[in-house]
C-alpha cells in the first residue's frame, strides 16, 4: 500500500496530468531531469516488478545516438560520417528527448499501478454513468472470456479437433475457439443485460456505491499541487524556462523566477516520495508509542 | 441545458488548447495540439453517446464486443501485430452502427493498455482505432454486400492504422512533422503495417460469415430487433 493509492482519483488524475504536460510539452533539461528522477524513486516505491526499470537508461542511449542520424542542425560539429555532420546540439537535443521519454514512461507506469481500473471507472461515472456501466462491464468480462477461451479449448483438444503442431491448422483451431467465444459471449450479454433491466437498471433515483471519499487531506494536496502547477505556468509564461536546442545550445540563466520555478517543479515531481516518506514517519512515531 | 453547456464548453476548449499551445507549450505546440485534440475528439464522442437514450442490451453488448477485442489483442498476444482487434471494431460498426464502431475501437485502446502498458500514445490509439470504426459503419451497407469491399477495407484500415501512429511518433519526437524523421517511423513500423493489413483481411473474411451468423441467431432468439 502506497501513500499515493489512498488520494482521491480526482486529485491523483489532475497531479499526473500536470506532470506529464509539464514533462512532455516543455523541452527543457532541468524539468526532464527532475521528471526523470521523480520517476524513478516513485515508480521503485510502488509494490511490483522493478526489473525492467534499467530498460529505460538503455532506451535514453538509443535516442540519443539515433537523434543525430536524423538531425544535422547545431553549429558544433562533432565528426563527419557520410558527409553528414554529426553535432553536439542534435546529441544533446536526442538524450533529452530520451530522458522525457524515459520519465514520461515511468509515470504511466506508476499511474497505471495507482490508478487502478475500479478508480477510472469511479471517475468517468461521475459524468458519464451510461459509458461506465459499458467500461466496468467490459473490464469484468476479459478475465471471464479468457477463462472460457482456455475452456473452449480444452473441450475442442478433448474432442480432438485441434490438429498438428502445423501453423495454418492451428490458426484455424484457434478462430475456431474465437467464434465459440463469440456466440457464448454475446449471448451471455443479453442474458446479463435482460436481468440487468429486470432489476431496475436505468430507473431514476438510482443511486452508485463508491468507495472514495474527498477527505480534506485531499483539499490540501489539491490546493498544493495548484500552486506548484502555478509557479512552473508563471515561469513558463515569462520565457524564464526557454532553452535552446538548435542551433547551439543556449541555456537562460534563470532569474529569480525562473530559479522558483525550477523549484516548484522539483517539488511537484518528488510529492509522491514526500508523501510515502510522511507515512513512513507518522507510522514509525506512532509505533515508538505502543 | 445541460447538454448545451457541456456542448458549448467542448466547443470553447478547442481555441482554449490552441492559445495555451502557442503560449506555454510554445517548444512542443504541435504535439501538444494534436494530442489534445485527440482528447477532446473522444471527449465529444463519449458526451453525445451519454445523451442519446440507450436500452441495457446494447450497452452490454457494446462491453461484450470492447471485451472481446480486448481479450483477443490478449489471446493472440503471441503474435505480434497479428490481432483482431480491428476486425472486431468493423465487425461491431457493421452490425450496430458507427457510433458503437468508434466506442468499441477507443474504449479497446484504453482497456487494453491496461495490459500493454498506457503512455502519451493511447489518445492516438483511441481516437485512430475509433474512426476506423465509425468510417467502416458509414460504409456498413456496402461492407455487408461485398466480400472484396471488406477484404479492401481491412487492408486500408490497417495501413492507415500505421500511417497514422507514425505521424503521431514522428511528431512527439521532433515537435514538427519531419518528413526524414515520419520516413524513417514508417520504415520501422512497415513490417507491422503489412501484418496489420493482412491480419485485418484474414480474420474480417473469416469471421464475417459466422459474426453474421451469431448476431442473426441472438437477435432472432432474444426478440431484439
Amino acid at each position: 500500500m502506497n501513500a499515493f493509492s489512498k488520494v482521491h482519483p480526482g486529485v491523483a488524475s489532475v497531479y499526473f496530468l500536470g506532470i506529464l504536460l509539464f514533462s512532455m510539452f516543455v523541452m527543457n533539461p532541468v524539468l526532464e531531469l527532475l521528471t526523470l528522477l521523480g520517476g524513478l524513486l516513485f515508480c521503485s516505491s510502488l509494490p511490483g516488478d522493478k526489473k525492467g526499470l534499467g530498460g529505460y537508461f538503455g532506451m535514453i542511449l538509443i535516442m540519443a545516438l539515433v537523434n543525430p542520424l536524423f538531425s544535422h542542425n547545431g553549429v558544433t560539429p562533432l565528426f563527419f560520417m557520410n558527409g553528414n555532420a554529426v553535432t553536439l546540439e542534435a546529441l544533446a537535443y536526442g538524450a533529452a528527448m530520451g530522458v522525457m521519454l524515459g520519465g514520461v514512461l515511468l509515470w504511466c507506469r506508476s499511474f497505471s499501478l495507482l490508478m487502478t481500473s475500479e478508480k477510472l471507472v469511479y471517475l468517468v461515472g461521475r459524468g458519464c454513468p451510461k459509458l461506465a456501466v459499458v467500461l466496468s462491464s467490459a473490464l469484468r468480462y476479459v478475465p471471464m472470456l479468457k477463462r472460457q477461451a482456455r475452456r473452449v479449448e480444452r473441450a475442442q483438444r478433448a474432442a480432438g479437433l485441434f490438429g498438428p503442431d502445423n501453423r495454418a491448422d492451428r490458426l484455424r483451431a484457434s478462430l475456431r475457439v474465437w467464434a465459440v467465444l463469440v456466440s457464448w459471449s454475446l449471448e451471455n450479454g443479453v442474458e446479463t443485460a435482460r436481468s440487468m433491466a429486470a432489476r431496475g437498471y436505468g430507473l431514476r433515483g438510482r443511486t452508485n456505491y463508491g468507495n472514495v471519499s474527498f477527505t480534506l487531506r485531499d483539499g490540501v494536496l489539491l490546493g498544493v499541487v495548484a500552486a506548484l502547477s502555478g509557479g512552473v505556468l508563471a515561469g513558463l509564461l515569462a520565457g524564464e524556462l526557454a532553452f535552446s536546442w538548435y542551433p547551439a545550445l543556449v541555456w537562460r540563466e534563470p532569474g529569480p523566477l525562473g530559479a522558483g520555478s525550477y523549484v516548484c517543479f522539483g517539488a511537484l515531481a518528488l510529492l509522491p516520495v514526500c508523501l510515502e516518506w510522511e507515512e513512513r514517519i507518522r507510522w514509525n512515531y506512532s509505533r515508538s508509542k505502543i | 441545458m445541460k447538454k448545451y453547456v457541456s456542448a458549448a464548453l467542448l466547443l470553447l476548449m478547442v481555441p482554449a488548447v490552441v492559445v495555451l499551445g502557442a503560449t506555454v507549450f510554445r517548444d512542443k505546440q504541435y504535439a501538444f495540439v494534436s494530442l489534445a485534440v485527440a482528447v477532446l475528439a473522444c471527449g465529444a464522442f463519449f458526451l453525445s453517446f451519454e445523451r442519446r437514450e440507450t436500452g441495457p442490451i446494447r450497452l452490454v453488448l457494446l462491453a461484450v464486443m470492447t471485451a472481446l477485442s480486448v481479450a483477443g489483442r490478449l489471446l493472440f498476444a503471441v503474435l505480434p501485430g497479428f490481432k483482431p482487434v480491428t476486425a472486431m471494431v468493423v465487425l461491431t460498426a457493421m452490425y450496430f452502427g458507427g457510433e458503437a464502431g468508434f466506442l468499441t475501437g477507443a474504449l479497446t485502446a484504453v482497456l487494453s493498455n491496461f495490459y500493454f502498458g498506457q503512455g502519451p500514445w493511447t489518445p492516438f490509439q483511441m481516437v485512430t482505432w475509433g474512426l476506423l470504426g465509425f468510417v467502416a459503419g458509414l460504409l456498413r451497407n456496402r461492407l455487408k454486400a461485398s466480400r472484396l469491399f471488406l477484404a479492401l477495407y481491412g487492408a486500408v484500415a490497417g495501413v492507415a492504422f500505421s500511417l497514422l501512429m507514425d505521424v503521431w511518433t514522428a511528431v512527439w519526437i521532433d515537435g514538427t512533422l519531419t518528413l526524414s524523421r515520419y520516413l524513417a517511423a514508417v520504415a520501422t513500423s512497415g513490417g507491422y503495417m503489412l501484418l496489420y493489413a493482412l491480419s485485418n483481411v484474414i480474420f474480417l473474411l473469416l469471421l464475417r460469415k459466422p459474426m453474421g451468423e451469431i448476431l442473426g441467431r441472438i437477435q432472432k432468439k432474444y426478440g431484439i430487433t
